[in-house]
């Protein structure tokens, strides 16, 4: 396959950044998307041009490592799946693939289409944990919890953290990642001591990192590779109005 | 955030609430000339002498004021939140323009509603403007006021083209003011976003076809 690349190129997290076309021949169908860039990259270093800096860890689609926005989607075309999973036979030869890191004000620009993601953290560190001791593995039967809660919890549990939900929100909104977090502890009778304060203050820090409000356009959760719903959101505010009055 | 769209919320279903009022008061203009003329105006003169409309229509011009201010603020930070946009943007394939565009949808309905009262509140409640008769039952001629404006085929086309924004910008506002209070039982989301439809298309059509049928009586 022939194919050619614009990809943004940014050197800093301060400099001006420009999208550049790259052609590219001999990317095989069966490679995925990242496996492209490396193709790329080493045509780079063969011409002894800097290589594209992107971001990449399991390349199974359950690290959340990998964002890129390609061809004007999050994690490109397809819905509910992660770039390392998305494969060159989702693209015809000849065709001109535009590829550029998620923007949002929360997340600034590193280099290339790196982007600092570490607002994410900052909100996990506001209560996207727990304080009950819950023991070893076999401990873990020991608290029944009904099958419909558990279930619940881990679809929400299933967020990867990889940020698509901000890149595609219009708002750069961080409401489907802080709400996945928030429900997927306070669902759990292990997350109940601190449920209260868990919403009000992961919700605060996500609105001092910068991130937009949410419109409930539901573009968050077509991309979202764990396929987390916008109820989740509905079900954060609710948590959230009870957190203020009982809290 | 929470603060703000919850007060959007709260005052949108407010509004909305107020929308099926309005609308069911201005069937009384499809019944034939007569009857219609007597009805209408009588009703008028009920909702101005009742302290409760009174009290009503304070809170219908505060809530119209509390949800353009907040929609304002919340348009501001959002666009500071995400100020670099993209080169390539395809995010219309994964939700509806009116979802992405309910500010813009929403500066055209505060047009709307700006003329609109010009058109009515300045002149019956403020007299300002053309005075108003009084019918045969003594009652201020607020039918007039309506059957002159829409004997204007510009006003009859303005007033039916602007029901469209108001359309999508209920259609998603509606369900997703339940979302922004804290409804999440997701087979009630459902059958939400369904109401929210019937609801947007029976309010836009309605008022859309109102002033058409005026014109042509």
């Amino acid at each position: 396959m022939k194919v050619t690349f614009k990809i943004w190129r940014q050197d800093s997290p301060k400099s001006k950044g420009v999208l550049k076309s790259y052609e590219t021949d001999g990317i095989s169908e069966d490679m995925s998307f990242l496996e492209a860039l490396d193709h790329l990259n080493e045509i780079l270093v063969a011409k002894n041009e800097k290589v594209v800096a992107f971001e990449y860890d399991c390349r199974e689609g359950i690290c959340g490592q990998c964002g890129l926005f390609i061809n004007g989607r999050a994690h490109g075309p397809h819905e509910h799946t992660t770039a390392c999973q998305l494969h060159m036979r989702s693209f015809k030869d000849g065709d001109t693939i535009v590829v550029e890191p998620w923007r949002a004000a929360a997340f600034p620009i590193i280099k290339d289409l790196v982007v600092d993601r570490s607002a994410f953290d900052r909100i996990i560190e506001k209560g996207g944990y727990i304080s009950a001791k819950t023991g070893t593995a076999p401990e873990a039967n020991a608290m029944l919890i009904p099958k419909e809660i558990a279930d619940a919890s881990m679809d929400v549990a299933a967020c990867i953290g990889c940020g698509a939900c901000v890149a595609t929100c219009k708002n750069a909104s961080a409401a489907l990642f802080t709400s996945a977090k928030i429900n997927h502890l306070n669902k759990l009778p292990q997350g109940k001591p601190e449920q209260h304060r868990r919403v009000l203050d992961m919700t605060a820090q996500m609105e001092a990192e910068g991130f937009g409000s949410c419109t409930l356009t539901g573009a968050c959760e077509v991309e979202c590779p764990a396929g987390i719903s916008i109820a989740s959101i509905a079900e954060m505010n609710n948590r959230y109005v009870r957190a203020k009055l009982l809290g | 955030m929470f603060f703000k769209k919850s007060i959007m919320a709260g005052t949108g279903l407010f509004l909305s609430i107020f929308l099926i009022v309005h609308l069911s008061a201005n069937c009384l203009l499809l019944l034939p000339e007569s009857m219609a003329r007597e009805l209408y105006n009588a009703y008028s003169t009920i909702l101005r002498e009742s302290i409760v409309i009174t009290i009503v229509a304070y809170l219908l011009y505060l809530s119209i004021i509390l949800h353009v201010v907040y929609a304002a603020i919340v348009t501001y930070k959002n666009y500071k939140a995400s100020p670099d946009r993209y080169m390539m943007n395809h995010t219309n394939e994964t939700s509806s323009w009116s979802s992405q565009n309910m500010g813009l949808l929403g500066v055209f309905i505060l047009l709307f509603i700006v003329i609109h009262m010009a058109n009515f509140w300045a002149r019956i409640k403020l007299g300002l403007g053309d005075g108003v008769g009084f019918d045969a039952a003594g009652n201020l001629d607020v039918y007039e006021v309506t059957y002159s404006l829409f004997q204007n085929i510009y006003f009859v086309v303005f007033y039916s083209i602007m029901m469209i924004p108001l359309g999508l910008h209920l259609n998603h506002a509606l369900k997703s003011a339940f979302k922004t209070l804290g409804f999440y039982h997701k087979k009630g989301l459902r059958v939400l976003a369904k109401i929210s439809l019937v609801y947007a298309v029976v309010i836009a059509v309605g008022f859309g076809i109102i002033p058409l049928i005026v014109y042509l009586k």
